[in-house]
């Protein structure tokens, strides 16, 4: 089962855009999809580090946790025309409806270049024992210039391994981004996904 | 006798302004900018982080281009204005790359007439690389 669950995890792993970003830059950040609505707030202390606040609602329990937000790049590698990086995910944080102790762990791995993109995320939550794996792939018809609006076709598929079930989903997702604003939007018929983000 | 002026002038201008070559793009460079050729600039928002770290700096003359910054991300480089009165350090300009999140291969500073260019080594250290300054040529 394990080694099922791992093999998916390698092929499609998922996430989102830069959990660490320039130096005191702020991000502010909305993620709705099946599982959570999660609201971040950051601060990049230098641009290998960001902390911030996040409140997650589990929609699938109905309970919600306000948490501290630490990132962290492990390693990136700038080169020509791409970029790679390897990221470290923690929070920290209550439950607000009854103030367990909740945190997650994560590690993020990406690839891009101007028009392609893979993403890697996998998450371990600790408040229902759940892993998340999400993976991306992505492809920008048309390379814009910087003030231009740059439109992204994503595959986002997301795996989640809880009490010993797997439940996964394939959405296809829309990404709109111009100089610091992302927006993106993905439904299947079933399940939707909508992320709104912004550096400033 | 105006014509000699305007003349005078036009000669002027061109040795205060060069060409430079970024991944075989030719940028013209006036006295008082600098190109820089960054790695990994691969989208907006890591132009917009550039930008902004530039935008607190004491040396960016904002006259010049947006806020003093000029981002091409296509050809992976950006050209800042720079303040007449001040001396630039090249290793300020590569902090604040590098504050964002970037690396930098080649850097261009043109002032007081005088062309540098510096290059990162394998180690990651800037280094100054032999440029004889000649108007309108790299």
């Amino acid at each position: 089962m394990f080694r099922k669950f791992f093999a998916l995890i390698i092929l499609f792993s998922s996430i989102s855009a830069h959990p660490v970003i320039f130096k005191n830059g702020k991000v502010f950040w909305l993620t709705q999809n099946p599982s959570f609505n999660d609201i971040r707030f950051g601060v990049s202390k230098t641009s290998n580090w960001l902390i911030g606040g996040r409140l997650l609602e589990d929609k699938k329990t109905d309970e919600a946790f306000a948490l501290i937000n630490n990132n962290f790049l492990a390693k990136r590698w700038n080169s020509r025309n791409s970029q790679a990086n390897l990221y470290l995910l923690t929070s920290v944080g209550l439950n607000t409806k009854n103030s367990e102790p909740m945190g997650s762990l994560g590690i993020h791995g990406d690839w891009e270049n101007r028009q392609i993109m893979i993403m890697q995320m996998l998450e371990y939550y600790t408040h229902n024992s759940s892993i998340v794996a999400t993976s991306r792939i992505a492809y920008s018809p048309i390379a814009v210039d910087y003030s231009k609006l740059s439109i992204w076709l994503i595959a986002h598929y997301r795996v989640e391994y809880k009490d010993q079930k797997y439940s996964n989903m394939l959405i296809p997702v829309v990404r709109l981004f111009k100089k610091n604003y992302l927006f993106e939007f993905g439904f299947n018929g079933d399940d939707s996904f909508f992320s709104l983000m912004t550096h400033f | 006798m105006k014509h000699l002026l305007i003349s005078f002038f036009l000669l002027g201008l061109g040795f205060s302004q060069s060409k430079v070559t970024i991944q075989d793009n030719e940028i013209e460079i006036n006295d008082n900018e600098a190109v820089v050729e960054v790695l990994g600039m691969v989208c907006s928002m890591c132009a917009f982080g550039i930008g902004e770290g530039f935008s607190k700096t004491d040396f960016i003359d904002k006259s010049k281009f947006t806020d003093g910054v000029s981002v091409d991300i296509d050809a992976q480089y950006v050209q800042l204005g720079l303040l007449d009165s001040k001396n630039v350090n090249p290793e300020k300009i590569v902090q604040v790359i590098e504050d964002a999140g970037y690396d930098v291969n080649l850097l261009f500073i043109l002032q007081n007439e005088k062309l540098t260019k510096l290059s990162t080594d394998k180690l990651g250290i800037l280094q100054p690389v032999a440029f004889n300054f000649t108007s309108n040529n790299n």
